[in-house]
This record gives C-alpha cells, structure tokens and sequence, in this order.
C-alpha cells in the first residue's frame, strides 16, 4: 500500500497512512516465493523492465554525484568558493564589464561562462558553485536523517513488535508523541533551540551550527512514520512457525530478531528508504525555509530557496535555479522509489502476471483502528 | 505596515512602528520640531509653554502647563497628570524607563516598589507648575522628557497594557479601533487645532488607516499600484522591487538615512581583538560599498560612531580610507603574529544582517583570520552576546538612537556600562580619556548641545583612530508614497514619516 | 463503545500533557533564552531584569512554571511575552483563516485525490496513468513554499489576476474572500493531490484483485455497479482516514509555510512567528490544538468506521 511522502507543510502526510496499514509492501521472504525465482531477484528483473523508474533513478544519481564534485567544480570552472564573496568585483560578459552586485543591491544574472555560470547572489557568490555545495549538504542531511530514521525506527520496531507489553506500550505511547505533535512545528521548534545552543549525545558534543542538527531533528521526526508499519509487521511474524522453530531450538531473543525477523521486514524497509531520503530532503529545505536548518554561511538548497524568493520578481534565478534543482532531486528519487516498491509489491501492478500465492498482510480490517 | 508596533499603549511602546503614530497623538511637555534633518532633532515646547528653566547645578527641571489643554476624550488636562503619567509608565512597566529611574529623585524606589509615588516630580494643578529634581545632573533629561511614553495621560488612567484601547492623549490624532497585529486607525482629533501650540502641526487627513502585512512584498507593490498610500519607512523594501520602484515611480520614492551607528564590534579585552593592529586591520580592509549593495542601497557609508545628523559627527577623513586595503590588512596581520587567529562571529538571522555577516566572515577570512559564523535567532541575539559567559569576540552591532544626542551613542562606548548580563558595550571599551570626556560633555544639557559639537566630533575621532569598532555607516529608510499623496511631507530624523504633515495631491 | 471513548480521552490526555512538557523542556533548554531579559529591554538594568523575574515567576522551580503556565492555559487567561497580549484572542484572531485554508483545501485535495486516483487505477499501464503518476509525484515533490512563491510571482506579479496574499474575513467580503483563497487552496492541494491520487490509485487496484470483486464480475453485475459499489466503497475507508489526519493538521496550525508564503496570518504563522521570538505560552497553545485536532479527529474516524464496517473493532 501507498506509502507516499510526506507533505512538508502540514507535516502530517500521507506516510501516515503507511503507519497505519501494518504491512507495507508484500513479504517476499515470508510468502512462498513463485516459481522457485528468488523474491528479491524477482524484484530486480521488474525494476529492470520499469525503464521510467531507471531513468529517474539515474537522474538523481547524477545530481548526486555533481554535488559531491563539487570542490572540483569549484576550483577548477568557477575558481571561487562557497562563501566567497565578489560584491564589488565586476566581470566580463560577451566583453562587457558588469557589476556582480549592483549599485542598488540586485545580482548579477546567468551569464553561461566559467565564472557566474548561473549567476551571482546578493553577497556576490557564485551560484552554481552554491549550488553544488548546497546540493551537497541537502543530501548529506537527507542521506544522514534517513540513517537515522531507519536504524531507530528499525530498532523501535522490533523491540515493540516483538517484547509487546510494557515495552511496546512505552515505545508506542513515545512514537505517538512524536506522531501527534505537528511535523513542522517541532523541527522548528528544536532546530531553534538547537541552533543556539548545540547538542550533546553523551559524549558527542555537536556544535549549533553543524549539519548534524538539522539531520538529527529530522532523522528523529520520520521514526514513527517507519516504526509504526515495522512494529506492525512483526507482530505478525513472531507468531510464524518459523519463529516458533528458532525459539523451541533455543535461539535468544536477539538472535530471534536479526536471523529470523529482520529479513522478512527488510522489503519494507527497502521501500520506506528511497521514500524517507525524499521526504528528509523536503523537509530540510522546508526547514530551512523557516530559518531552522543549515546554518549560514553555509548553503543547501532550502536556505537557498529561501534567500532567493525575497528577490523573485527581480532575480528570479535566485529562486528558480535551487528550486529547480530541489524538485527533479526529490522528484528522481521519489519516482523511483515508486518503482521499487511495485517491483516489491507486485499487485499494485496490474500488468505483471506473476502471482503471489498469499498475502501475508494482516486483515485490512485492523490498520484503521491501529494509531 | 509590514511589522506590528509592539505596543499600541504610549506607555510601553518603544519601537519605531509604535512611536510614529504616538508622537502625533501624545504630547509631553518637550517634543521635537516637526523638521527633516538635523533641525528635527531640536527641542521644543510641547504641553509646556516653554523650554525648561534648569538650575545652575542641572539637578531641576521646572516648567509650566499650556492653560486650557483638553485630552481627546474632552477632560481637562491637569498638572497632577504628569507625575501619575510617569508612574505608570514605570509601573507598567516601559523598556526605557532607566532613563528616568536612573536620575529622578524617587523613581528608582518607586520602580522597586519602596515608594508609592515618586517623590522627585511635583506638580500644582493650580498654576500649572511641574518641577522635576534629578538625583545627579543629566544633559540628555531633556530629550528623555520627549519621549512619547513620558506624554500625559488622564489621571487613573488604568495601569495595565492597553494596547488594544488606546487611552486618551493630547495631539493631532486620536489612536482608535485597534485590531492587534492586523490594523489600527488613526483619527483626527477635533480639540487639539483649538489649541494651537506653536510649531506642532494639527494634521491635514482625516483618518489614517494602518494595516499591518507581514509580507512587505505585497505592501510594497500595494504602495506601487496604488492600492495603499505609505510604505512604512520601519520595513525593509523587499530588495526585489526596487528596480521597478526606481523605474516607475521615481518620483515617490527617497532614500533617507536615519541617525544611526551600524558596525561590527571587537571585543577589546580578547585575543584578537585586544591587538589595537588586528582591529586596524579589519577597519582597513573593510569594504563599505560592498555592504551598501548588500543593503541594496539603503545604507549610507560612514567610518564614524556618532552618525550624521546627531551634533557632534566628525566633518574629517576616515582615519583608514575609504578605499578598502585588503594587502595592507593582509601585511598588517603577518607582522602582528595574528594569521590563522581564530574568531567566531555573531550574527542575528534577519536580512540583511545575515548577509553582513556572510560578508564580514567572508573579509576576515580573506585578511588571514580562521572566522566561522554564528547566526543566532533576532530576538535572543543581544541577550547573548550581551552575556559574559558568551563573550563574544566580534560580530554585528547598531545602535539607531534613543534620543538624538551624542551621548546616547557613547553609552556603547562607556566603560561604565560594561555588565556581565545585558551588556552593550561589547567591545568592552574601557578607555580613560573617552571616561574622562564623557564625564564633562554627558552633564551638558541637550538644549545647550550645540555649543560642544566640536568637543564630541574630537572624541570620536579619537575612538575612530584606536579602532574600536569598525562603522560601516547608518541605516538608509525608504519614504515611498502613493501618487494619491504630496510627497513634500516631513520626513523626520526620529519618527519616519511625520502623518500630521501627510496631504492629498 | 464507552470504553473506547474513555481509552480515547486518557491516551489524548497523556499524550497532551508529554507533548506540552517536551514543548516546555525545549525552550527551556535555549542558552540565553531567559525570557525577562528579553522582556525588560535591550538597555535595562540588571534590577530591572530582576524585577520581572519575580514577577512573572521565572525564579520559581522548573515544574512550579510549568504547572502555572498551564494553568493558565487552561483557564484562557495566559498570555504572550513579547507582546503580553491574550493568547486565546489571538488564535480566535486567527483561527478564520486557517479555517477557511483547511476546509476550502481539504474540499478540493479530497476530490481531485479521488478523481485522479479513479481514473489512473482504471487507465492502470496506459498512458493516462503514467502522465497522471508522473505529474502526482512532480506535486508531491514541489516544497509548497517554493510553488507558493513560484505561483506568486506569476499570478499575482507578472499577470496579476491573484491578490499578493492577504486575508479577507468571509464575513467582511464573501467575494473578495474567495479571491485570496484560491491560489492558497490550489497550491496547499496540489501536494495532497499527488499524494491521494497515488494512493487511492493502488488502493482500487489492490480490491480489484480481492475475490469478492471477482465474484461480483463473474456474476455479472455491471463493470460500473462493481466500481462503485465494491472498489471504491472499500478503497475510500484508507482515503477518508488519511484525509481526517491531513485536515486535522492542516487545521491545527499545521499548514504554516502556505500560510506564511500566502500571508494569512493564520494559527500556524502565529505559531511559527513565536517560535522565532521563543515565545512560550503561544506555542504551547498551538501545538496541543494541533495535536488534539489530530487525536480527536483520528478517534472520530475510527468510530465512524466501526459504524460502517462491522468487522472493525473499536480497541482503542
């Protein structure tokens, strides 16, 4: 069933759905595979034949790899940094000397040569190299948030699919918190806090202004958007014989859990991962937007956005450049994430005459009364 | 107007928003001449028939009530107001009521609450007399009377914000049908042209409608298309529309500097910034015009702390240029052993602060310091920075001024008022001849200020050459009408756009 | 039935107050972020500062500024710091706006979730549905303040058919209402369009497959008949409680970037606007409406499911 990414405005989106609906995609490991083929390799030779989910896929495999150029980008096209500033400086378009930055303030547009290749911003920095830096550390928050989403939610999951009880009814009353409590809201009400004083783990100490803020913030915002579906699935499975079988072998809880568990919810969690990188992403610029994500001088594609839309109608590519960037990043991930949970999940695809023998989702009946 | 006024109540506004539309609606004894410039910033009667008659020690201050004075709501004006208006203006309790609890007789225990009233302020109702006693003599106590949250209000007017029902006052307009945060109208009021005081404009336009829009974008292009009349000179002009402003509609548009002091602070009792060289090198290798671009224009270059248009600004050269000497900078650090000095910058998140910060960051950098930036949210930036355990080492300052007089500025600047919470001198500035000189022109009534101009422009030239700050200049504001209205109103130097002088083409 | 509801309140309640003592802990935690100093002014003294401290209760323990500020929450005399004005008549301020956002978007996403979702399970492979899944996700990967400030600039700058943002009270000028809440509606819906259609999409196919459906095909009943009365009717109960979470939030103050982006001073840029000024009592305010919007709402969907569907218990 969908799970569809969450709407950075309200916050709530539609993952919550998945937290409802307690199986995700259909269990390859856990139904009987058809036809002696290999779930997983089943799954790829559908990815294989989706060519719109590859071609996106690509694409946002090459933002990615543009972005993590960067430097290069930087020192030898745009010899500029980041951060530099060129207010006054002036430059050479079609062999006329232009200011970077006006008189009255308004950069300098594209000029399609090496330098200001896109353009400049209002401190005259070169704006694809910003971009590319931007890009960068978008990603590494959403790559970072996604991590952590995952393990703990993963974590999560298990302990309170599995132990049920009191831990179970601790975990859920906290993933339910964390669920009530609107999305944008309490990522700018922690990235506030944070900013200003920083962050301690135990002995990490994470310092306001690093990147480590906003991802955690948002690694910790998703958990139950993740947990709720992993909790529900392994619900399900600890009453399968083959968990019967580990457990009368006398195989410990934990082991329990990584051998027999984990495997069979790994679909799920291969489909929540393209789906979380976009929503991370999203939500980063969202807040970054309101002030609340990577701190300047330093820039991503939210921070961006938001310094450029007070100069939309004058330099519109302030706006549109980051912007643009932004939507096919998360647009290239987000459609092939679709294409990976349909290779995963084989009914929501009309046209594949494979079958699977079973469904091994509990009764729909349950998931509305779940949350 | 794109950001609310604080506080619609006289007694607790202090921000620019709030005090625009209260200083033609509540009158205290002194007000400013309704002028553009520096002749705005001089002292005239307002409610009292004349300027103050001060002892020879500068210790009282005695005036005489206008005869026949009414509120808006028709009660008479009384002397006794006064001392309850200032009561309630400490009890209540405004932001800037030091200014009065430091120095009135009596204030400061009726602020702690040991007095029931306060006991430096007397006042007859019969002959109109106001005498107020200082505890010590204070030049600026004049341009402190001014202030509208020292204007007169009833007798018993209640003693809580209200902000959302304006309490009567004397001026030309009357603040009525508050919706907080969204709008608020000003009215004429029909008592005041009966009075007649001199030099106090009794307003053309009936009503003044305010809305406040939070998205000065569209304020802005309301003011171009002509759906709305003023821009509030309080907003930034989103940087955006300024070209098409600049095209059309040239002639209902200026930029118009306001008496201020925007600079970058260096902590002079730490590494760095204790080096007199690393500070020179930073003044040096400054680029103003660059910050000016940043500002879009709407920042007037100065190296100098007091501003233009406030007595005592220096009329002499930058002591290091104009032209900004990045190698010089460079050589200068090398030699003082300070390459590779860390240094973390502070920063408040509005723009363009952000950006001059990006900028100053960016300049250190390039001169051979190691900076890094830490922009923190607006609201808990002076608390922060204004704490000893922050100590900062340098980062964004202003100062737009309380009152125009030089010693306002050099507050910043006094040792004295170096504190471990709330601190505003944060360059840590404790330097003997700035305390000996503030000693003597502080005690020069602001009425007499003219007569030691040059006195204070020597004493700023002597903090520009040490460097201890590095000043980019003074805020630039936009006077931006719609072509309903005659654009030769007052612009005034301490409260923008003067609406009693507004009129219809 | 009588338990569900009181298992209902309990958890709202539990889940209420954790969320008011975290909100309360985060700025608590915020270094410099004592609010009497911020209160007393940029040139005020120390006694000053002190002053307010005593008596606005900052000086008392922890838990003893907690229990008073929610007290006063409760019984709706709390009020902000920085502009010391009534909470509570600030979002009842508000609260027209973001009503008007929520019901008018909520309309509009649902229906256009539904007919396109329809339309691409029926079309499910062919072109239609490819371009419709395609443009879903493009919606669902815009950020709304970017197409908001994108949908702005076009439609309200360069050809101004669109009011630059603004709020006009419905009771003020029904018209003139409608005129500043389209371009809002249509790009807060645009997301949750892509978003339902998707899902309803692979809702319709999943039942689709369901033997019952099949059964009713081989009887013969209608292709039509067997659209609506079995597919969609079971393909909804997922769409309408994802929809009651969606408008929930939307009405709890959730929407605070189309709100902030359109400027209509609503719950959520109320919201977010102390969150800047780390204004307490307002964000407390907010936050536990939201999340009490989301908690009633999503109990009142699962009753009204139970009535519906008799094989769903209700096990609060």
């Amino acid at each position: 069933m969908a799970i569809d990414p969450a709407t950075p405005d309200t916050g709530t989106g539609a993952i919550r759905t998945a937290s409802g609906d307690s199986v995700v995609a259909a269990e390859p490991g856990g139904g009987a595979p058809a036809a002696g083929i290999g779930p997983y390799r089943l799954a790829r030779r559908r990815l294989r034949r989706n060519k719109v989910a590859l071609a996106f896929g690509a694409l946002f495999a090459i933002i990615v790899i543009l972005c993590f150029c960067a430097p290069l980008y930087a020192d030898h096209i745009a010899h500029t940094g980041p951060n530099d500033n060129h207010v006054t400086e002036k430059v050479t378009v079609g062999g006329k000397e232009k200011d970077v930055v006006s008189v009255s303030g308004l950069p300098i547009g594209p000029t399609w040569q090496g330098r200001f290749l896109l353009g400049a911003d209002q401190n005259g920095r070169d704006l694809a190299v910003r971009l590319l830096y931007g890009g960068r550390n978008s990603l590494e928050v959403g790559f970072i948030a996604t991590f952590i989403t995952m393990i703990l939610a993963t974590i999560v999951g298990l302990a309170a699919g599995y132990y049920r009880g009191v831990v179970d009814g601790v975990l859920a009353r906290i993933l339910d918190l964390i669920w009530a409590y609107p999305v944008v809201l309490l990522g700018i009400a922690l990235g506030t806090s944070l900013a200003l004083g920083g962050l301690s783990i135990g002995p990490i100490e994470v310092s306001g202004n690093s990147l480590f803020v906003p991802a955690v913030i948002i690694g910790v915002v998703y958990i139950p958007y993740v947990a709720k579906p992993i909790r529900g699935q392994v619900l399900g499975l600890r009453e399968k014989e083959f968990v019967d079988a580990a457990r009368v072998q006398g195989a410990s809880s934990l082991r329990i859990m990584a051998r027999e568990i984990l495997p069979n919810v790994a679909s799920t969690l291969i489909v929540f991962l393209p789906l979380m990188i976009a929503n991370a992403i999203l939500l980063e610029a969202a807040l970054s937007y309101l002030g609340a994500g990577i701190q300047p001088p330093n820039p991503s594609w939210g921070t961006m956005i938001s310094d450029g839309i007070r100069l939309i109608p004058s330099a519109i590519h302030l706006t549109f450049v980051p912007g643009a960037m932004l939507v096919l990043a998360v647009l290239g991930i987000n459609v092939f994430g679709d294409g990976v949970r349909d290779a995963l999940d084989p009914r929501a695809r009309v046209k594949i005459k494979e079958k699977e023998t079973d469904k091994v989702s509990d009764d729909p009946v349950e998931f509305a009364v779940e949350h | 107007m794109g950001t609310a006024p604080d506080y619609l109540d006289p007694q607790l506004a202090y921000t620019t928003q709030a005090v625009e539309a209260h200083w033609i609606s509540y009158t205290g004894l002194l007000t400013y001449r309704h002028e553009e410039g520096e002749p705005g910033t001089q002292l005239i009667p307002g409610l009292a028939d004349a300027l103050p008659r001060i002892s020879d020690d500068g210790k009282t201050y005695e005036f005489t009530l206008r005869r026949g004075l009414r509120y808006s709501d028709g009660t008479a004006v009384r002397a006794s107001d006064y001392p309850y208006s200032i009561e309630r203006m400490i009890r209540i309790p405004w932001g800037g009521r030091s200014f009065v609890t430091n120095y009135v007789v009596g204030a400061a225990d009726f602020d702690a609450g040991r007095a029931r009233s306060v006991s430096g302020i007397t006042a007859d109702d019969a002959t109109g007399r106001i005498t107020i006693r200082l505890r010590e003599a204070y030049g600026a106590f004049s341009n402190v009377l001014a202030f509208p949250a020292l204007a007169f209000v009833p007798r018993g007017t209640a003693i809580r914000n209200l902000s959302n029902d304006p309490p009567p006052g004397v001026g030309a307009y009357i603040l009525t049908d508050v919706v907080p945060n969204r709008s608020f109208t000003l009215r004429k009021n029909p008592e005041f042209a009966s009075f007649r005081i001199p030099d106090i404009p009794t307003g053309n336009l009936d009503t003044i409608r305010v809305n406040i829009v939070s998205n000065t974008n569209s304020e802005a292009q309301q003011v171009l298309n002509n759906q709305a009349d003023i821009f509030d000179s309080g907003d930034t002009l989103p940087p955006a529309l300024l070209p098409q402003i600049e095209s059309q509609a040239r002639d209902r548009f200026a930029r118009k500097p306001v008496p201020s002091t925007f600079y970058f602070f260096l902590n002079t009792t730490k590494p760095p910034f204790n080096n007199e060289k690393a500070r020179i090198a930073v003044n040096m290798a400054m680029d103003r015009d660059a910050l000016s671009r940043i500002a879009s224009g709407f920042l007037e270059t100065d190296c100098f702390f007091i501003p233009r248009g406030i007595v005592g600004h220096p009329t002499s050269e930058c002591p290091y240029g104009d032209r900004p000497d990045l190698a010089g900078a460079q050589r200068m650090l090398r030699d003082a052993g300070l390459e590779g000095a860390p240094v973390t910058v502070w920063g408040q998140e509005r723009s363009p602060r952000k950006e001059y910060i990006d900028y100053y960051t960016d300049l250190l950098n390039k001169i051979g310091f190691r900076a890094t930036e830490r922009i923190i949210a607006d609201t808990v930036y002076f608390p922060t920075i204004g704490n000893a355990r922050t100590d900062p080492q340098t980062g964004f300052a202003d100062w737009l001024q309380d009152f125009p007089n030089p010693s306002d500025f050099y507050l910043l600047m006094d040792g004295r008022s170096i504190q471990p919470t709330n601190n505003q001198n944060f360059s840590k500035v404790n330097d003997p001849f700035i305390q000996r000189e503030l000693r003597r022109l502080n005690a020069v009534p602001a009425t007499e200020l003219d007569s030691v101009a040059d006195e204070w422009a020597a004493l700023d030239e002597y903090t520009a050459r040490r460097a201890y700050v590095a000043v980019y200049g003074a805020e630039a504001v936009p006077k931006f009408f719609s072509n309903k209205l005659n654009f030769d109103s007052v612009f005034h130097p301490l409260y923008f756009n003067d609406w009693s002088t507004l009129s219809l083409r | 039935m009588a338990r569900f509801v009181i298992r209902r309140v309990i958890s709202m309640v539990l889940v209420l107050f954790a969320i008011s003592v975290l909100t309360f802990l985060i700025f608590q935690a915020i270094p410099n972020g004592d609010p009497a100093v911020r209160l007393a002014g940029r040139t005020a003294t120390p006694e000053q500062i002190e002053l307010i401290r005593q008596s606005w209760g900052f000086d008392d323990p922890l838990w003893q500024q907690y229990l008073t500020t929610m007290g006063k929450i409760l019984s709706g005399d709390v009020i902000s710091y920085t502009q010391q004005l009534s909470v509570m008549s600030q979002i009842k301020q508000a609260l027209p706006a973001t009503l008007s956002l929520s019901i008018g978007a909520g309309i509009i996403w649902l229906f256009f979730g539904i007919v396109f979702g329809l339309f691409s399970a029926i079309k499910a492979g062919k072109f239609t549905d490819r371009a419709l899944t395609v443009l879903a996700l493009i919606g669902v990967s815009t950020p709304v303040f970017l197409l908001g400030a994108v949908a702005l600039y076009f439609l309200a700058f360069k050809v101004q058919i669109f009011p630059n943002g603004g709020y006009v009270p419905l009771t003020q000028d029904p018209i003139d209402w409608l005129y500043h809440m389209l371009l809002p509606w249509m790009v807060l819906s645009v997301l949750f369009i892509g978003v339902y259609s998707r899902v309803l999409r692979s809702n319709v196919l999943d039942t689709m497959s369901e033997d019952y459906v099949r059964t009713a095909r081989a009887k013969g009943i209608s292709e039509k008949r067997v659209m609506v009365r079995h597919v969609l009717r079971n393909s909804m109960i997922p769409i309408i409680s994802l929809w009651s979470l969606d408008f929930a939030a939307v009405l709890g103050g959730g929407a605070i970037l189309t709100e902030s982006v359109f400027n209509l001073h609503g719950v959520g840029q109320y919201a977010a606007d102390s969150i800047q000024q780390l204004d307490v009592p307002p964000v407390l305010v907010v936050v536990m409406l939201g999340a009490s919007a989301v908690v009633v709402l999503s109990a009142l969907t699962d009753v009204l499911f139970a009535f519906l569907d008799p094989r769903i218990r209700l096990t609060g």
